[in-house]
């Protein structure tokens, strides 16, 4: 369980990680906290050739408000977001991430590019339809978290583009309910229900590659449905994997339960 | 001879010796280690369960400087663990595997290098080709391919307990209660993972091996034999070990290639430090078995005849030296626990499978026989319309029983199981707790359940009480070695070893107030096979009582020269003499006449003045052995809620009633209490070892395989009933009898919450949900 051998370099700037990972021509990796990169190269899943550390570069590590939205840094930590008061289920989301020590070192643009199925905050950052900047030869450009997620740990991030911070949104209501063995454990399912305008948006995480929207269930709120009936729908429209954690009809009903959970809580009729 | 001391320190929560270094972070472990020329050890282990090994190519590996050592260099060191049971089959277990691999993880070849990222650089080189033979994962399932060849059928070993008459006894209940149960494999998991570090020194032909055992002297008597050594040239060195519950209780194929492979680099220290992904893959399991019960009982409630048949999983290999049989023979041995029975049939078999090797873990086997006993209480009660603590009641062995023949032909010595669950109920509040079972029943809230348990603690096994597969050694006594030095301190010479249980304190407790000296006057060294002369170390919670007994014997045959020497000097009659606090005084007489210090100076600085017939110097040296065991009493009940939706369990109260007989250190006796049962509630609710039908391990890490945190146990209730043992402490060990439990009680509270019985464990979300789901479908 220790790395397979690789260089590491420093940069200073957000040019100058841009550049260290065109050069290392895609075997060159990003490293922020580190909570899931380290151990998947100590078990030398993982085997870069270029560890690029951009826990030095300046200016990514702030939360700040950013008209109906909250604008966080890169590398702003899980304890940060957990600790601020102005997107109260960002703080929430950060709340079941691991334990103190991973929340400590534990980066937003970290987890959103790692891209687990299973974390919280690519499930939140689809939920507010936030909008991921990213940096790369040509500039910063501009997407949508629905864009960035592509698949089962894999995003439509290119080779030497960098995540520099994200805009979340802030719902007017919201709900959040997460299905876990341990807390901490990456989650089986997570629900969230968020509010913006009239639309209510269920989004979940465990069930599928990416994070989803559970529109079957969405359209049932629309249609005034009650949260029992959206819950049902959700569950319904997933396609989840049996594993050691339960079978099919137990991640459904899971799935189910907590979409009823996150309702509930957004404040929807039960 | 001395009085009853005015002051002592047993039966007090002294500060622990230990704490100073263990808590400030200045622990001493195998890890810490660092020697000259020290080189690192990784090893190179199977990726599959099972093949033939066709082709070894080292040559690139070595090419780059490392050392390889593969299953050739060492193919004539086999380790053959030894029973005399007659159906055991005798089996090997190789050093590095050759010829054929047995399960994932075994380790084949070594890579020695400057540190542990080139040693693993290096196994990556390394070329091993395996041609796949077809696994076996599951003991109860026939075999394609034996896992070794002088056992067709894989059964290791087989027995049948009987009592009585059983067929007749079933035929004749008023009910029957038939139920399969499994239990979960999973394993000790100490925090810190296995360790050696080994070193051998050409010019005197002497190995040293520090390593993270808790049995030093077993592993001295073994490595001797193993390599042709004389048993003094190998000194075994036990440092602060973090943990070990049996997972380290065990001599593995790692540690003699570490000798062996220092050996052949004289003069270089070799050090391993297991990692926590080797540790789930190749330290040993335990407690995967399934039990086919069937428990008959007449019309009230009154258990007549007990009919299983137990299948263990031992893994690829007779874990060294204990044998097959540990889990299979104790469970067998100690089913029909605390409950008084005549009619008892229990075939019990190990079974090999392609998996790693299945050993001690705290509690042996029992947490899962207990389950399976209780199980038959519960579904009995609920047949019968009794409530599940009545139905113990009228079956629970009681003082008057004892000494209670088991029909295993165990003696229980105990009998205090009624008042420990009498205990526990109080504590629980058994009447308020139904009341608000049936509330929330009738409000509709969540449900909660009641699960109980009793079970025996079989401990401190002397010579004559063994429960065990006969093996070529019996593990009753320990011994202990006490010396005054010429300062009147004490240093002891103790023969136990400490994972953490704070042997170092109990044991001087038991030396200062043996001898009559202060507490903080004796100091304990231990895990030294150089330094002590001898102990079998720390399993079936044996220290206490043993190794407790020895440091007490030896104490009092200290005090008895100490005295021999005052008499002497102050020209009175030993037996006026009184020893307190390092003081000497003569009965009668307010003040003391010479302190401890000053009698040994003597001892030791002024032979002119030892009087007549004296030897210089106060040291002895005693063993002990209690010839039978102790059995400890426990009672474990808790109050659980369902949650319906998601079939989780939240344990709303936990209470532990046990017999620790005299307890030494109450602290300390708590903190084995509630560490064994936090131990329980993990492999009742979250620990499983899964492997695939290919024989690869599912859970290899951390993030797969469940460990509870603090914040998965609940707060637990701790009471104690305090029946002294008969050995010379009064002592029960009480190491163990946590782990008993919880299987039994979490499930039994699940079984009473619902009606739902679980057949399997763990008693996961998943398991519940779908018990209830079924249940559902059936209304």
């Amino acid at each position: 369980m220790k790395c397979a051998p690789f260089d590491y370099v420093r940069p200073a700037g957000v040019g100058e990680v841009v550049t260290t990972l065109r050069q290392a021509g895609g075997d060159g990796k990003i490293l922020a906290g580190g909570q899931s990169l380290v151990p998947v190269m100590a078990m030398r899943m993982a085997r870069p050739s270029v560890l690029v550390d951009v826990n030095r570069v300046p200016g990514l590590s702030s939360v700040e408000t950013d008209g109906d939205a909250v604008r966080v840094g890169a590398l702003a930590r899980h304890a940060l977001l957990q600790a601020q008061p102005d997107h109260p289920l960002l703080a929430e989301a950060a709340s079941w991430i691991g334990h103190t020590a991973i929340r400590t070192r534990g980066t937003t643009g970290g987890s959103l590019a790692h891209a687990d199925p299973s974390a919280e905050l690519p499930v939140v950052a689809v939920a507010t339809g936030a909008t991921v900047s990213v940096a790369g030869p040509d500039g910063v450009r501009e997407l949508d978290a629905a864009e960035l997620f592509t698949g089962m740990m894999t995003t439509s991030l290119a080779d030497d583009e960098m995540i520099t911070s994200v805009r979340f949104p802030r719902p007017s209501r919201w709900g959040f309910a997460e299905f876990a063995r341990r807390h901490g454990d990456f989650a089986l399912v997570t629900a969230v229900v968020t509010e913006f305008g009239d639309e209510l948006r269920v989004t979940l995480g465990g069930v599928s590659a990416a994070p989803m929207r559970a529109h079957a269930a969405e359209e049932v709120l629309a249609g005034g449905g009650s949260a029992r009936d959206a819950a049902r729908a959700a569950s319904e429209e997933i396609e989840p994997t049996a594993d050691l954690h339960g079978s099919v009809p137990f991640r459904r009903a899971m799935a189910a339960e907590m979409v009823r959970r996150a309702l509930v809580r957004t404040g929807v009729e039960e | 001879m001395s009085g009853e001391p005015t002051t002592g320190s047993l039966g007090r929560s002294v500060r622990r010796k230990e704490d100073q270094r263990l808590v400030t972070g200045h622990g001493r472990f195998v890890t810490d280690l660092e020697l000259p020329r020290m080189r690192h050890v990784a090893f190179l282990r199977s990726p599959v369960a099972h093949a033939r090994i066709t082709g070894v190519d080292t040559s690139e590996a070595v090419g780059t400087g490392v050392r390889v050592f593969t299953g050739a260099d060492f193919a004539d060191v086999e380790l053959r663990a030894q029973s005399a049971l007659p159906s055991y089959v005798e089996t090997g277990q190789p050093v590095f595997a050759h010829g054929k691999v047995r399960f994932a993880g075994e380790p084949v070849a070594a890579v020695v290098a400057a540190d542990r990222y080139r040693a693993e650089d290096g196994c990556e080189l390394v070329e091993i080709d395996y041609d796949p033979l077809p696994p076996t994962v599951c003991a109860w399932e026939p075999p394609e391919e034996p896992v070794h060849a002088e056992a067709p059928d894989n059964v290791l070993l087989e027995r049948t307990f009987t009592a009585g008459e059983v067929d007749e006894t079933f035929a004749g209940a008023a009910v029957v209660v038939e139920r399969d149960l499994v239990t979960n494999r999973h394993s000790g998991n100490p925090m810190e993972c296995r360790a050696g570090v080994a070193v051998w020194d050409a010019a005197d032909r002497r190995l040293t091996f520090w390593n993270g055992t808790q049995v030093p002297h077993i592993v001295r008597n073994m490595i001797a034999e193993l390599m042709d050594l004389p048993e003094g040239n190998v000194r075994v060195i036990a440092p602060d070990v973090g943990g070990g519950f049996g997972v380290k209780a065990v001599l593995y194929p790692e540690d003699v290639a570490l000798c062996l492979m220092a050996r052949a680099m004289p003069g270089v220290p070799l050090k391993w430090t297991e990692d926590r992904a080797e540790h789930l893959l190749a330290a040993t399991h335990a407690r995967d078995h399934r039990y086919r019960m069937r428990a008959a009982f007449d019309g009230d409630g009154t258990l007549l005849g007990i009919d299983a048949d137990v299948t263990c999983n031992v893994g690829a290999y007779s874990v060294y030296p204990w044998t097959a049989g540990i889990e299979p023979l104790m469970a067998g041995g100690l089913l029909s626990g605390p409950y008084r029975l005549a009619h008892y049939r229990a075939t019990v078999r190990g079974v090999a499978t392609n998996t790693a090797p299945s050993g001690p873990y705290r509690g042996v086997a029992r947490p899962a026989s207990v389950y399976a006993m209780e199980a038959m209480f519960d579904s009995a009660a609920a047949r019968l319309g009794l409530d599940a603590v009545e139905i113990r009641r009228r079956n629970v062995i009681m003082p008057e029983d004892v000494p209670y023949k088991m029909p295993s032909r165990l003696v229980d010595d105990s009998g205090h199981y009624a008042e420990c669950l009498d205990k526990a109920l109080d504590l629980i509040d058994y009447p308020s707790v139904r009341a608000e079972q049936e509330r929330r029943r009738a409000a509709g809230e969540a449900p909660i359940g009641i699960g109980v348990a009793l079970y025996n603690e079989l401990t401190g096994l002397g010579r004559a009480a063994s429960a065990g597969p006969r093996m070529p050694f019996r593990t009753g006594h320990d011994a202990c070695t006490v010396r005054i030095n010429a300062d009147g301190r004490v240093t002891v010479f103790s023969g136990v070893t400490s994972q953490g249980q704070g042997l170092e304190t109990t044991v001087a407790q038991i030396v200062a107030d043996g001898i009559g000296v202060t507490y903080d006057d004796v100091d304990v060294r231990i895990g030294d096979t150089d330094a002590s002369l001898w102990g079998f170390g720390a399993f079936s919670s044996r220290q206490a009582v043993i190794g407790g007994g020895a440091a007490h014997r030896t104490a009092q045959a200290v005090q008895a020269k100490l005295l021999d020497l005052a008499a002497g000097l102050l020209e009175a009659s030993v037996d006026d003499l009184r020893v307190v606090d390092g003081r000497i005084s003569v009965v009668g007489e307010a003040e003391p006449r010479i302190s401890v210090a000053e009698v040994a100076r003597v001892a030791y600085l002024e032979s002119h003045r030892l009087p007549e017939g004296i030897e210089p110097g106060l040291e002895a040296t005693r063993f002990y052995d209690p010839i039978r065991g102790a059995f400890a009493a426990g009672a474990q009940v808790a109050a659980v809620e369902v949650d319906r939706t998601t079939g989780e369990l939240t344990i709303l109260s936990y209470v532990c009633v046990e017999d620790a007989g005299r307890a030494m250190h109450p602290q300390i006796v708590d903190g084995q209490i509630a560490g064994s049962i936090a131990q329980g509630i993990g492999g009742a609710l979250y620990e499983h070892l899964v492997y695939d039908t290919d024989g690869n391990l599912s859970t290899g890490t951390l993030l797969d395989y469940l460990m509870p945190t603090s914040a998965e146990i609940p707060e637990m209730v701790i009471g104690h009933v305090s029946r002294p043992a008969a050995n010379p402490l009064g002592v029960r060990g009480v190491g163990e009898g946590g782990t008993l439990g919880p299987n039994a009680v979490l499930a039994g509270a699940v079984h009473d919450a619902l009606g739902i019985e679980i057949d399997t464990l763990p008693v996961s979300p998943s398991r519940v949900w779908e018990a209830l789901h079924a249940q559902e479908v059936r209304a």
